[in-house]
């Protein structure tokens, strides 16, 4: 009796064995996409979560990968650390993904990427831009970032304003990582390229606040010659609303980061967008120039059916594309060959070459950079002129 | 430090004062509701941000009418009451008899359905309102901009404020408000009609909630959670200015509108701080509020 059942026990684990590898071929590889989609955030998310799911559609329609098919699991990821984790957490544990990409905010990506160290898995994180997240003690294996972060991103504010005869610099920017961050690498770079700069004020208001008015006049009231803004999406929309009737931007030169120019931006703000700001954007339908550009942004307007290809959809797009192209180089899913594989690997993006450094597992990304302008093409302001900068000399 | 041009100093009273306008319009309605029928309603931001977002829909449905703010405002914020209504007749009357826990998970239920109610119409996305036509603009103020906005809605707060006192003070209404507030059995046997003064004072203070957030709608984003963000602010008020009293409220609301725009200036990484700091300080040396009166036993 025992010897039959051990037998039997034998037998089965032989079957099961067997059907894996089998099963294994067809079962789709599982992306797992927390994605902050409502509220201030959601203006930039979900054009993200389009992006992956176009670029995810278009590797499914060319036959997958490895030969198996590609599934993405988008979830809402709200605003908050805490939730990025619960639902990472989930992805994995739940529905069993394979890989994450995701996260929004800075703090986000910090979350997921502890979720990724613990429980093993790689995280591509394409947006949360917080340098801490790959600089030790936070750097481990199984986070890479798509992202730019917030050195590029406050030094080329920096070395823009240092071209300006401008002394006495306010900033404002929100009271959390991204925005600590960010304004820390500004205000550092500035006063090393130019030490006679003097930091007049510096407004936190907290992340996802409604009402900036009373950060306005505060502001107004250390007399900046220019103010180097951080708030992004939905929160840089409302900053501009309420701060222009105070003649903010009549006083003050801006230069904002955290894509005030992007397209996104720019259509929900029309006539409140501010023009002549200095800011910038992850991507614009309307540059560059490029056949790669042009097609991918003819492809996304067909998959969205919006009317112009969304900036922020590239973010989604490219970080699943760094994922898809390591499995194919690592020709295979086990998570230590992807990392390898990874490391040090080049793609062409449509918005060109980009690298995924060895050392930090941080992707050479920049940023566009241009000045807010109304043309006659578009119902909105663009950046114009614009350009790419790159992020190769501004990072350690 | 150096202390900053006093023209920016006004600048900043006066949005500090815009603030207060708006904790005084939601945390009165709050503190009247509470006085009068004795219910702590959490879901009073939530009517605050029904109010918000009926006010975007309204505006975008009148586009061609000329004041269409003004008729958004006022019928978002009557929808708002006519949704208390409803809350009251057929839902919390019945919870009058009951304990007050289950009057609060009550209320407390209703923050959670009405947020998912915003999420399946609105979606998650912000919006805001456009400022009426004559209001766009700005004033100079000390060489300053103060925009024409803010300056109705702080005249406009003194008068609401000044209307309700002599509402309650000098008129039939009013006093039978305050008496149901003193003894509602009393006042039943006398043959007043509490249960409709209860409805009457619910739509009032509903109604506040939702001119609040149509009122706010042109200065602040409009998204999930602001309900949850301007109920602890209005429980701050009261808390400050004393539950229950109607010049507490007022008072409290100054005091935190000041306390928040001031404690911006001068530390900004602290301002919020300064207004929990303020109302620990309250609890610990008058649990009642500043203007409020000590519970007594019933």
């Amino acid at each position: 009796m025992r010897r039959l059942l051990i037998f039997s026990v034998l037998i089965c684990l032989a079957v099961v064995a067997f059907s894996l590898p089998a099963d294994a071929a067809k079962k789709p590889i599982v992306i797992g996409f927390p994605m902050w989609l409502s509220g201030g955030g959601g203006l930039f998310g979900q054009p993200s979560a389009k992006g992956a799911e176009m670029f995810v559609q278009e590797v499914n329609e060319r036959g997958g990968v490895l030969g198996r098919p590609v599934k993405l699991l988008v979830r809402d990821c709200k605003g908050t650390p805490e939730e990025a984790t619960r639902v990472s957490k989930e992805l994995i544990l739940k529905d069993n993904v394979d890989f994450l990409v995701g996260g929004l905010s800075a703090s986000q990506g910090l979350a997921i990427s502890e979720v990724a160290k613990t429980e093993k898995v790689l995280y591509i994180a394409p947006i949360s831009k917080s340098t801490r997240m790959c600089e030790p003690p936070r750097l481990h294996p199984y986070v890479f970032r798509a992202a730019a972060n917030t050195n590029t991103e406050g030094r080329s504010a920096a070395v823009f304003m240092a071209k300006h005869p401008w002394k006495r610099i306010a900033t404002i920017g929100p009271d959390y990582e991204y925005g600590q961050m960010c304004t820390q690498a500004f205000v550092d770079w500035i006063k090393k390229l130019k030490p006679e700069v003097e930091i007049v004020h510096q407004g936190w208001p907290k992340l996802g606040e409604t009402d900036y008015t009373p950060y306005i006049a505060p502001c107004l009231a250390a007399k900046p010659d220019a103010c180097f803004i951080s708030l992004w999406g939905g929160h840089f929309v409302t900053f501009a609303k309420q701060a222009k009737p105070y003649g903010f931007f009549e006083k003050v030169k801006v230069v904002a980061a955290g894509e005030g120019g992007s397209p996104e931006t720019a259509m929900a703000l029309k006539d409140d967008l501010p023009l002549g700001i200095t800011t910038n954007a992850y991507d614009v339908f309307y540059y560059p120039d490029t056949p790669e550009h042009k097609d991918y942004c003819e492809r996304l307007k067909k998959f969205t059916g919006e009317k112009y290809a969304p900036s922020w959809a590239i973010t989604g797009y490219v970080a699943t594309q760094w994922l898809i192209e390591g499995i194919e180089k690592a020709g295979s899913t086990d998570t230590m060959k992807v990392i390898k594989a990874l490391e040090g690997l080049t793609i062409q993006t449509p918005i060109g070459k980009q690298t995924m450094r060895a050392k930090d597992h941080q992707a050479t990304r920049g940023q566009v950079w241009g000045t807010t302008a109304k043309v006659p093409e578009y119902p909105f302001p663009i950046m114009r002129p614009v350009e790419y900068i790159p992020a190769e000399d501004l990072m350690d | 430090m150096t202390l900053p041009d006093p023209s920016f100093l006004v600048i900043q009273c006066l949005n500090g004062l815009t603030y207060a306008m708006f904790l005084f319009l939601i945390a009165s309605g709050l503190s009247l509701i509470f006085g009068v029928l004795g219910i702590l309603n959490f879901a009073h931001g939530s009517l605050y941000m029904l109010g918000a977002y009926f006010t975007h829909q309204l505006v975008s449905l009148f586009v061609d009418t000329p004041g269409q703010f003004w008729w958004a405002v006022i019928f978002g914020s009557l929808a708002v009451a006519a949704i208390g209504v409803i809350i009251e007749r057929f839902f919390l009357r019945p919870l009058y008899v009951r304990e007050e826990l289950n009057q609060l998970l009550f209320t407390y239920a209703l923050v959670l359905i009405f947020s998912d109610f915003a999420r399946i119409i609105w979606g998650t996305d912000q919006f805001s309102v456009s400022r009426p036509a004559i209001l766009k603009g700005a004033v100079d103020i000390l060489g300053q901009y103060f925009p024409k906005y803010n300056i109705v809605i702080i005249l406009l707060g003194p008068c609401i404020a000044f209307l309700f006192w002599f509402i309650l003070l000098h008129t039939r209404w009013g006093r039978m408000i305050r008496a149901a507030a003193l003894d509602r059995e009393m006042l039943g046997s006398l043959g007043v009609n509490v249960s409709r003064l209860f409805t009457v004072v619910f739509f009032v203070g509903a109604w506040m909630a939702g001119l609040g957030g149509a009122l706010v709608s042109p200065v602040s984003a409009i998204v999930p959670g602001m309900d949850v963000e301007v109920i602890v602010n209005a429980f701050i008020v009261v808390v400050i200015g004393g539950l229950g009293s109607f010049w507490g409220t007022f008072l409290g609301a100054l005091i935190v509108g000041q306390v928040y725009a001031l404690g911006i200036l001068v530390f900004p990484r602290l301002s919020l701080v300064f207004i929990y700091v303020l109302m620990a300080l309250v609890l610990i040396i008058r649990p009642w509020g500043l203007l409020g009166r000590p519970l007594q036993k019933r």
